[in-house]
């Protein structure tokens, strides 16, 4: 078991952290000393609620690295390898539903739709609908995979739906339904399912990791665009005001 | 969290990476809320303190100009996105270097911010920028390195997250203030827009290497 901690990884990663939030800091200082000029207790718990997040996503970071990675790709692999890939498909599903349905994100982003529509649309049935949604997205996403599709013919056809769809919605709807693409792309999304996919990518033949691995990402910022979109026509057609 | 570790438990086998599955959601499930926290007491106020602090003295071009930087600065900062790279830079042997993945990222952000700044400026409708950019980005696509397609859709999708989205917020909230915009409409689309830009740089960099 010695080998879970790997102090030249984890040493990397640590600089890699700092490399990736010190930007905003300076950002951050800069504005302190010429603009904010908060006083010393305000300023030191700004530095407190950084230095937790820097602690954050070093600890976030590695666990992703020795557990989410290699785990994914096994399981990719795996299946990857067995003549039934197929059950791919199933099991994206199943995991984009249960991903989802637990993102704190689109919880949010269900409750604001809500709110928005004055309890019109359900927080629930936005909930379940989007879960739905993210989950044949990612059962797409493996079937390209398992396949061999090209993404841009997913792609093409996904966006094409969602841009006539926006026209009928109109800018409010539009605004909020292409803000909410990132929402189910949660870091779960992007950390383990992403590498299941690269990982069977890698095993099967005829398959290169890059070209038929990635893609799954953008597969699923496609769902709550168009689920929400369409619940913005839904919602018109019923006689919802929008004007707050 | 649990159903997918069941599942793993049941169809798949070599008991160390299961292990270190295990270790590793722990890690993350420590990291993720510690980051929340982080964030919640230390960028989140800093957002919002610069939106309000633009809504004062902006000016136009310097609020073009922080834009910008900040959407370059948050974006890098975000884990998707690094954790992206990293599967890119495994995945390609190391062709596709990590930290130029994350840069050329973090720039289309601060870029498309810029550009939806100018949009609300322009009074432009959203869905022009979106069609706009979207064509340019089926045009790259013809001339770009195909293994830089799913990658920099990918990357699309990634940029939004939790550091990016409370920041990308509170800065359009102090620019709506500065011009004074009261359609909610206009403040909304920000974050649709910046996930455009990281696909035409990661596009624009697979015509670079082609």
């Amino acid at each position: 078991m010695s080998e879970i901690f790997i102090a030249q990884d984890f040493l990397h990663l640590v600089l890699q952290t700092l490399q990736a939030l010190a930007p905003i800091f300076i950002i951050f200082i800069f504005f302190q000393i010429f603009v904010f000029k908060m006083p010393r207790s305000a300023f030191l718990n700004i530095l407190k609620g950084f230095l937790m997040a820097f602690a954050g996503l070093v600890i976030f970071l590695y666990g992703v690295q020795i557990g989410f990675m290699p785990a994914g790709k096994i399981i990719g692999e795996t299946i990857g390898a067995n003549p039934h890939r197929w059950i791919l498909i199933p099991i994206g599903f199943l995991l984009g539903f249960v991903v989802t349905i637990v993102e704190p994100a689109v919880r949010i982003l269900c409750k604001q739709v809500e709110d928005f529509t004055t309890g019109y649309i359900r927080e629930k049935t936005m909930l379940y609908t989007l879960s739905i949604g993210v989950a044949a997205a990612v059962a797409l996403a493996m079937a390209k995979t398992v396949f061999g599709l090209s993404l841009v013919y997913i792609l093409i056809p996904g966006y094409l739906i969602a841009f006539i769809l926006a026209f009928i919605a109109g800018p409010t709807f539009t605004s909020l339904a292409f803000d909410s693409g990132g929402v189910a792309t949660g870091p779960m999304t992007v950390t383990f399912i992403l590498s299941i996919s690269i990982g069977a990518a890698t095993i099967m033949e005829g398959r290169d990791t890059i070209l038929h691995g990635f893609g799954l990402v953008s597969i699923v910022a496609l769902a709550p665009i168009i689920a929400l979109l369409i619940f913005g026509i839904i919602y018109q057609k019923k006689g919802g005001n929008l004007e707050r | 969290m649990i159903v997918t570790i069941l599942q793993f438990a049941i169809i798949k086998m070599p008991w160390i990476v299961f292990y270190k599955f295990l270790i590793g959601s722990v890690m993350v499930m420590i990291g993720l809320s510690l980051l929340l926290q982080g964030l919640k007491f230390g960028l989140l106020p800093v957002g919002e303190m610069i939106g309000s602090a633009l809504s004062k003295k902006g000016s136009v071009s310097l609020l073009l100009f922080l834009g910008f930087l900040i959407g370059f600065a948050v974006t890098i900062a975000e884990p998707d996105v690094i954790v992206l790279s990293s599967h890119v830079d495994i995945a390609s042997g190391g062709a596709v270097d990590k930290t130029v993945l994350i840069m050329m990222i973090g720039i289309g952000v601060g870029f498309f911010i810029l550009i939806s700044f100018l949009r609300v400026i322009l009074k432009v409708p959203i869905i022009y920028i979106l069609i706009g950019g979207y064509l340019t980005i089926l045009v790259l696509s013809f001339f770009s390195n195909p293994n830089y397609i799913p990658v920099g859709f990918d990357a699309g999708g990634v940029t939004t997250g939790p550091v990016t989205v409370p920041f990308i917020l509170a800065l359009g909230l102090g620019f709506t203030y500065v011009l004074g915009i009261k359609n909610t409409s206009d403040s909304f689309g920000l974050i649709g827009l910046a996930s455009i830009g990281p696909i035409i740089t990661v596009l624009i960099l697979g015509v670079i290497y082609r």
